[in-house]
């Protein structure tokens, strides 16, 4: 287990042999997300395998950027002191147009705004050198 | 019932807890120690006749081997022995793989026995790795999601899916309340209101500080050993492990199948069907209650009503006295006490010694089934217990 060096700092990604793709497509301005070519299975979580049927005959597609809230809380207490001046903030869990669901943040409105089965798009934001994290706007 | 099915085979003959809440200057093995010491002395043991320990690992604690520390810590030398880790429902992981190892012949007596020190144990780094226990470091905490995050969002949906009203998850906080002011030993004893719950500061929505556990020192400890040797020991109440089920439906919240309907319905049922009870026959629950929304989900999953009903079954008083299922009448995480893993052995604690008649002005009248739920990591896993008595086998 690791513990942080400096609270202070968000934590970043350290990307590892199963991600590697999908955090450079980012950085290129892509959400790539893995299609199986046996059973067209979509799936976000990055793996070697499919999950519904084990194939390892996976490709990489950028998602269209579109997506509904399924569900989401709105953090007032910071987990952290790193994460303190940006509450309150919003936490999405945005269901993809292409069926895969993913944690992110809202960006450019107020997080009070947020409604269920809210439309929402993609948003890059670039937070280091080597890191865009994958955000979304109300659409 | 199979000749290798669990039900009846392993009784439980030995409780204990340490001292509970706010417990400055013990270390988390100290404290699992005392719990041991008084386990032991409940069933009448030596500590020489434990041959095998199980225990989860604690925060506050540098041993990733906790139960290979602890048994040294308290002299003695197991010949079975492991720490289970699958989060809040690691309690009851302990009970099933104690029963397994008991009834496979890998063990006579196993001591059950955690302990945490979250509340004054913890240097700040180690807090923070507490807060974030279990959230992806690729996918969840660069977006700032605490642990409440997860168990929010599935609240917040089954508000949305239900109609469940703020107001209904308040309900669960001052129940607990109400139960944890007749415990002794209890963290939080002061009664609060509905209104109370609605005024406190927001954490993550639809949570406020009363929905939330407390956060504590403390740890638990039990003797489990089989019904024939429960018998030769002359145990006078021994308590039952009836039936035995769990479930792990995902990893990732953005994996969980529904974020309103969880694996605590698998879990239960394969707990029910090895007991052979249904929900309506238990008299008393102990129910994972990190967060006030959480209860109201299990009350539902667990079957002890309706998908969606949860809210206006909590509301109508029926997981206190005199309804349907005295859920936590110890108080609960939310107002006993809640040290991490251990935190849900106090459940167990608590509804052994309902069985077995001891907890007086709490007791539930003429128990004599009991059902334990622990669950964590965001629903990630569910495990059910069903306990009984004599009677009950």
């Amino acid at each position: 287990m690791t513990v942080s060096e400096d609270s202070t700092r968000k934590p970043l990604p350290a990307p590892d042999a199963d991600t590697a793709a999908f955090w450079r497509g980012l950085q290129h301005g892509k959400l790539l997300l893995q299609h199986c070519r046996q059973c067209h299975h979509v799936q976000y979580y990055q793996q070697a395998t499919c999950r519904e049927c084990g194939s390892d005959e996976l490709e990489h597609r950028p998602a269209t950027g579109r997506g509904k809230v399924h569900s989401f809380s709105v953090v007032h207490r910071a987990p952290g002191p790193a994460f303190k001046a940006d509450v309150p903030y919003a936490v999405l869990l945005v269901e993809l147009a292409e069926g895969p669901r993913m944690i992110s943040t809202l960006i450019g409105s107020d997080p009070k705004d947020v409604t269920f089965d809210m439309d929402v798009e993609l948003a890059f934001d670039q937070v280091s050198d080597h890191i865009t994290l994958p955000r979304f706007r109300k659409a | 019932m199979s000749d290798t099915s669990l039900r009846g085979k392993v009784a439980v003959i030995g409780i204990g807890l340490s001292a509970v809440g706010k417990v400055p200057g013990r270390s988390p093995l100290s404290l699992a120690a005392e719990a041991a010491r008084n386990a032991l002395a409940d069933a009448g043991l030596q500590q020489s006749e434990v041959d095998g320990v199980l225990s989860s690992h604690a925060f506050a604690s540098p041993f990733h081997r906790f139960s290979v520390a602890f048994s040294e810590y308290f002299g003695i030398r197991p010949t079975f022995s492991n720490t289970l880790q699958v989060s809040g429902a690691t309690a009851a992981t302990m009970f099933s793989v104690g029963a397994a190892a008991i009834h496979g012949g890998l063990a006579k007596v196993v001591l059950v026995v955690a302990a945490d020190s979250l509340m004054t144990g913890l240097t700040p780094d180690l807090a923070l790795r507490s807060l974030t226990e279990s959230r992806d470091q690729q996918y969840e905490m660069p977006f700032g999601v605490p642990v409440a995050n997860t168990f929010a969002m599935t609240a917040h949906r089954h508000m949305k899916e239900f109609g469940t009203t703020p107001e209904q998850l308040a309900e669960v906080a001052v129940v607990h309340r109400r139960h944890a002011a007749r415990t002794r030993g209890a963290q939080q004893t002061t009664p609060i209101t509905t209104a109370d719950v609605l005024n406190s500061p927001m954490v993550t929505t639809p949570y406020r500080k009363l929905d939330c556990s407390l956060i504590s020192d403390g740890g638990a400890a039990f003797v489990l050993t089989s019904a024939e040797h429960a018998q030769a020991l002359g145990i006078e109440k021994p308590v039952y492990i009836l039936g035995c089920g769990e479930c792990y439906t995902h990893e990732h919240i953005f994996l969980m199948p529904s974020l309103t309907t969880t694996g605590a319905v698998e879990s239960s049922q394969r707990a029910y069907a090895m007991a052979g009870y249904r929900p309506t026959d238990m008299n008393v629950a102990g129910i994972y209650d990190c967060f006030t929304g959480t209860v109201i989900m299990m009350l539902e999953d667990l079957g002890f009503c309706r998908k969606g009903e949860g809210g206006p079954f909590v509301a109508d008083g029926q997981m206190s006295y005199g309804g349907r299922i005295p859920s936590n009448t110890h108080g609960g995480l939310l107002s006993f006490a809640h040290s991490g893993m251990p935190g849900s052995l106090f459940h167990f604690h608590e509804v052994i010694a309902q069985l077995r008649g001891q907890c007086g002005e709490r007791q539930v009248e003429g128990a004599y089934l009991g059902l334990v739920h622990s669950l964590g990591a965001g629903f990630a896993t569910n495990a059910t217990t069903i306990l009984g008595t004599r009677g009950a086998l």
